[in-house]
């Protein structure tokens, strides 16, 4: 139950997006298209979950003035895998969210973990922590996409699915909307909390 | 052994784990990297000139008539052993990052095809340039691309006036045309001199 509740934590109470708002440069680049945002979750789960492990297993031998320096070299290790791997496995994949790929390293959410998480936690529950958030993060960019990738393009995930008489809003797909997206799910979300809060 | 040197032999430790771990994954990745490249190139030069056809890499080079457009690497067209038409890797700044394309040119001075290799444009406006799904002209499904072919290399070029372009993306459309433009008129130039071969 106590595990359930670390992965729990990262999907919704301790969402690093909704919640902890951090992260959000990516999230707002990567949102335009739902393939993009699918990728950008793998790509970041992969760094995010392999990253919070090592960090929790080496814990023991990081001296503390050091540590920031260690788990960037850590990121970016994963990281430059992650973009290795799928440069020569999915080049046209690749080829559409490198920027975005290579971006992970200074992802404020994974430095975040590592130091918030892992850092102080065993190697099992740092992997369902890392596990949790990137469910966390995944399930909000996907929903961001989905909503700007229809009224901007009219497709979801490249399939029509609006009316052919449609005009996409072209700002949909543009930065200004991933904020406006962004708050309006972050005000839906602390207005359920609000209001199951109330109940009780 | 005091602090610092703790600190300093603890990061040189981690880094060269880290070092060691992606050597061992460039190694394994990049065979398969560039055999994907050379795949890429010879897909892209076929896509501008599709047929039986004979690619050779063009070994001198060619000065590129607009200031703002580059030449990566020339490659000679050739049918039966005869020089049929040239293919430019041509790079025009764009709106984000520079664009990168393939301009396929015939003999004869008019465009073959046009591909466009690396872009960062913004998605849904400028990177509907490669898109081929986005129609510049909806009735005759020409896309962007498309419309360059068999354009005379003599024609101005020039989007809104004889070119159709991109919706919110004037300056991708124009980035791509004045490559195009340069890399027809620099490899017109050169087959018109060479003659026979």
């Amino acid at each position: 139950m106590k595990k359930l509740k670390i992965i729990w934590n990262g999907i919704v109470p301790s969402n690093p997006v909704l919640i902890l708002a951090i992260g959000l440069c990516s999230v707002v680049a990567v949102t335009n298209f739902v393939q993009n945002a699918l990728l950008m979750s793998f790509a970041f789960s992969f760094v995010l979950i392999l990253s919070e492990v090592i960090v929790s297993a080496i814990r023991k031998w990081i001296p503390d003035e050091i540590r920031v320096p260690i788990f960037v070299v850590v990121i970016a290790t994963f990281t430059t895998i992650a973009a290795l791997l799928s440069h020569a496995y999915f080049p046209a994949v690749y080829d559409a969210i490198k920027l975005y790929i290579l971006l992970v390293v200074v992802n404020c959410i994974i430095i975040g973990r590592a130091e918030a998480f892992a850092y102080k936690n065993g190697i099992f529950d740092s992997l369902l922590d890392g596990i949790g958030m990137s469910i966390g993060y995944s399930w909000v960019i996907i929903a961001i996409a989905v909503i700007r990738e229809l009224f901007g393009n009219g497709t979801i995930a490249g399939i029509h699915v609006m009316p052919q008489n449609f005009q996409p809003a072209l700002v949909m797909i543009l930065p200004p909307a991933g904020f406006l997206v962004l708050g309006v799910l972050v005000g839906w979300l602390e207005w359920n909390l609000k209001r199951k809060e109330a109940k009780k | 052994m005091n602090k610092i040197t703790k600190l300093a032999v603890v990061l040189g430790i981690i880094g060269a784990i880290a070092g060691g771990v992606l050597a061992g994954v460039y190694q394994i990745t990049a065979p398969v990297i560039q055999a994907q490249n050379l795949k890429e190139l010879n897909k892209g030069l076929s896509e501008v000139f599709p047929g039986d056809y004979k690619f050779e890499k063009f070994s001198g080079t060619l000065k590129s008539p607009a200031p703002d457009v580059t030449f990566n690497s020339i490659y000679l067209v050739k049918k039966d052993g005869k020089l049929v038409g040239m293919i430019i890797d041509a790079t025009s700044p764009g709106d984000q990052a520079p664009i990168e394309m393939l301009v396929g040119v015939n003999r004869n001075g008019t465009i073959n095809g046009v591909k466009i290799l690396k872009s960062l444009e913004t998605p849904g406006l400028g990177a509907n340039a490669s898109n081929p799904k986005y129609y510049v002209n909806k009735a005759k499904k020409i896309t962007f691309l498309g419309q360059f072919k068999g354009k005379k290399i003599t024609d101005p070029f020039i989007p809104k006036k004889d070119i159709i372009a991109i919706t919110g993306a004037t300056i991708t459309s124009t980035a791509v045309s004045k490559a195009v433009k340069a890399a027809g008129v620099a490899a017109y130039d050169y087959m018109s001199k060479e003659g026979g071969s």
